[in-house]
């Protein structure tokens, strides 16, 4: 199996970490590539660039992981199952309603 | 004038209602699941999944078997839906903007949500949780709410979901970015902390 391009950055050992204040442009620039960046969908190189700067941007790292997350909760999302009563109920329904028109 | 389902190219005459009834056997439940993403809720869902399979009745002798299956029956879920909405006379549709979504302060960064050592499955039996992602999908503007269900939830490709909903890839993969932000944004406004109820929070019909 191939390493997703997507693992996030490993925690920062400590406070000598560069960093910078988050809100920049280049913030911005990686907010608008976010759903490519976790879809797998970028080139090489700038998957790397965006790899570089969560390395010095905490919020933007924080910000990816809970778009990660958002994305799991969504894929998982469930729905109540539907019962058999309704079914045939709505099969009859249809077909009614079909013969209606 | 009522917009009628899709086109597909012709083949033979499907043998009636036979034929319908292995169709709404085979793929009522993936239909009702789609509908209750779309809707929000079960009533609703279901009049949905009644519209979908009477134009699909009617549809069906056309049916040339081009395109999956399951991608005609969304196609005509998705039109349905969108009809449905504009009897309803619901609020009109408004853009998503990415500036919209840029965290103005430091507590928007991150979602507040009880996930450490969960699964998803596990997360999403918190009662509070679900609801807090149900209200945030169904806030989201119907555009971008059938992007979201169809690619992340449904799990189709982003060239399926643009042949549903008659979009290119590029606007599908707009919509769904939009989309995803909107929901977090909505999620880390919420502060869930309750982790007690995995047991009684189960899902309902």
């Amino acid at each position: 199996m191939t390493k997703k391009k997507t693992a996030l950055p490993k925690k920062r050992s400590g406070p000598s970490s560069p960093r910078h204040t988050h809100g920049q442009g280049h913030c911005v620039d990686l907010l608008r590539q976010l759903s490519a960046y976790i879809d797998d969908e970028l080139p090489s190189d700038i998957c790397r660039e965006i790899r570089r700067h969560l390395g010095t941007c905490p919020n933007c790292e924080i910000f990816i992981a809970s778009l990660q997350h958002t994305v799991t909760l969504c894929q998982h999302h469930p729905v109540p199952p539907l019962n058999s009563a309704d079914r045939a109920n709505m099969r009859r329904a249809i077909l009614d309603g079909a013969n209606a028109r | 004038m009522r917009a009628t389902a899709p086109k597909p190219p012709q083949r033979p005459a499907m043998q009636e209602p036979d034929e319908f009834d292995k169709l709404y056997r085979d793929h009522v439940d993936l239909i009702y699941r789609y509908a209750h993403r779309l809707c929000g809720e079960t009533e609703s869902a279901k009049d949905l999944v009644q519209e979908t399979f009477l134009n699909a009745y009617q549809g069906l002798k056309d049916f040339r078997g081009e395109a999956k299956v399951s991608t005609w029956l969304y196609t005509i879920a998705s039109r349905a839906c969108i009809r449905m909405r504009r009897k309803r006379k619901g609020q009109p549709e408004h853009e998503l903007s990415i500036e919209e979504f840029v965290p103005t302060s430091e507590g928007e960064f991150r979602l507040q949500i009880p996930m450490d050592g969960l699964s998803p499955e596990e997360a999403l039996q918190n009662k509070e949780l679900r609801q807090a992602l149900d209200q945030a999908i169904e806030k989201l503007p119907q555009k971008y709410r059938m992007a979201l269900v169809l690619r992340d939830m449904e799990g189709l490709s982003a060239k399926e979901v643009g042949a549903i909903m008659g979009l290119n890839e590029r606007a599908v993969k707009s919509r769904l970015h939009r989309a995803r932000l909107f929901v977090r944004r909505e999620l880390s406004a919420r502060g869930i902390t309750h982790h007690g109820d995995h047991k009684s929070g189960g899902l309902r019909s």
